[in-house]
């Protein structure tokens, strides 16, 4: 039974709700904000640094071999206002998540949602990407 | 249990249509408005040439300023953000993005120069200058906007203007005169005060030139400030510190510019138990502006990406990873450049 509770689809407003009063200090312009892609991925490294964090994933590509990419998320204070820490996310962990991609096609964007193996959401974004669980496609 | 998931979507669909107008209304360029009962803009009370004027009409107004001691100063303790503020709207009719520029702010050089930066936030997404992007530190007046954790200790004879991030520390000095014994400017310049009652009153200038914020006009190093501090008190328990600003600049503004910045205690923060650290650019940045002047970021691997939380330019020493926690690594760069700041074969 579908719970009626569901945290991607919380966290995924709480990323709409992000796009309006979120204000970066730098622009977001390398970020192509209207394509919404989802991902898995293993966790590499979660920077927990100001002014912005970096969630650096290996994710694995069509012929088994690994790319690392590179994901600009919200800064440290915005974070734990959310209840996200250094500690919530750690390397070797498996999550799914949603990314804006950079615009250069290189492996990077900014994040948008985080779902950690136990279901559990995050919204890590900073104003550049709001998309939803429904608006991203997966690749 | 499609009705119960078609009720969720419904009250999903409620919920983002509800908050839209509250959403929209905290537009204004204010980090973390909608708290509290709007900000109104205080302008000085008679009109002044200088802020210097103007700071010294408000010290006589208050008598020479109120004599605190360490028991009568006022406590603002804790950790604080900001709480909105009425900035975009001195500068873009309406105050959001969808505004112009307003006609009859700004000189002509630095309107001509505004409404470029301002083409390019609102056609590429992005200022070509950004202070941060390029390493420079918040400074004064951007200050008081930042969206990071803030402190602010006050003693009889000095009060202390923290922003964790940078860090900036605005050093006020209670009842002095301007000094510049460096005979230059700098990001914070000079800041006196003086108390009258609750209230603190500070006069900045000796700035650098930069941009006042990132969708903001340029600023020139004859800006400076007149600024009252004062925490107001409202219904529910409601705490806000308001600072009333007044902006001179001979060369920017046709004549003074105020607006109003707010900060809130950060219970949040608290409650989480942090701590506010030091962070500045050798940890955090890899901007870089390309051939298009459109900001974008080094990656790992790539020649000019600054891993900074690597290690040391002395791998061959144990210990000399700035990650001892999670002990991560990430890929270092090819190129000759970046091998001292990311070494390979460091070791944790």
């Amino acid at each position: 039974m579908k719970r009626l509770f569901n945290p991607l689809l919380l966290a995924s407003a709480m990323v709409l709700m992000t796009t309006n009063v979120a204000q970066a200090h730098h622009s977001f312009a390398m970020f192509d904000n209207k394509t919404f892609v989802t991902k898995t991925g293993t966790i590499v490294r979660w920077a927990f640094n100001n002014p912005h964090t970096w969630l650096y994933l290996n994710i694995k590509n069509a012929d088994g071999s690994e790319t690392l990419w590179s994901f600009e998320g919200a800064g440290v204070t915005g974070l734990i206002q959310r209840g996200v820490t250094g500690n919530t996310i750690k390397p070797g962990d498996t999550v799914t998540f949603m990314y804006c991609p950079l615009r250069d096609g290189r492996p990077g964007g900014a994040i948008g949602w985080v779902k950690l193996a136990d279901g559990k959401a995050l919204n890590l974004a900073d104003g550049g990407c709001t998309g939803t669980e429904e608006t991203s496609r997966k690749r | 249990m499609k009705l119960t998931i078609s009720r969720w979507r419904l009250a999903f669909g409620t919920l983002v249509l509800a908050l839209t107008p509250l959403l929209a209304l905290a537009q204004g360029g204010g980090f973390g408005s909608g708290y509290g009962p709007p900000l109104k803009v205080i302008p000085a009370p008679q009109s002044f040439t200088t802020s210097e004027a103007h700071y010294q009409f408000l010290l006589t107004q208050a008598k020479g300023g109120t004599q605190h001691t360490i028991a009568s100063v006022p406590r603002w303790d804790g950790l604080w953000v900001t709480a909105g503020n009425t900035h975009m709207d001195a500068f873009i009719e309406g105050g959001n993005f969808n505004g112009k520029v307003r006609a009859g702010v700004l000189t002509p050089a630095y309107e001509k120069a505004f409404k470029e930066r301002w083409r390019e936030q609102t056609e590429e997404g992005q200022v070509h200058y950004d202070r941060l992007g390029r390493c420079e530190p918040p400074g004064m007046p951007r200050f008081l906007l930042e969206p990071y954790s803030h402190e602010f200790i006050n003693l009889p004879t000095e009060s202390y203007l923290i922003n964790d991030f940078g860090p900036s520390i605005r050093r006020v000095l209670i009842g002095k005169q301007h000094s510049n014994l460096y005979g230059t400017h700098s990001w914070y310049g000079d800041t006196i005060g003086f108390w009258d009652g609750d209230k603190l009153v500070l006069n900045t200038k000796y700035l650098y030139p930069a941009d006042f914020t990132r969708w903001s006009p340029m600023t020139s190093n004859q800006f400076e400030a007149v600024e009252i501090w004062q925490l107001h008190k409202y219904p529910d328990g409601i705490e806000r510190i308001e600072v009333q600003a007044t902006f001179y600049d001979k060369f920017a503004f046709v004549k003074p510019v105020s607006a109003v910045y707010a900060f809130r205690h950060a219970a949040e923060l608290a409650q989480a138990d942090y701590r506010v650290i030091h962070w500045e650019c050798d940890q955090t940045n890899n901007n870089f502006l390309d051939d298009k002047g459109v900001s974008n970021f080094h990656l790992p691997g790539e020649a000019g990406f600054n891993d900074g939380r690597g290690s040391t330019i002395f791998p061959e020493l144990p210990g000399q990873t700035r990650d001892p926690i999670y002990n991560t690594a990430l890929p270092a760069a090819t190129s000759p450049a970046q091998s001292q700041s990311a070494p390979k074969g460091a070791k944790p």
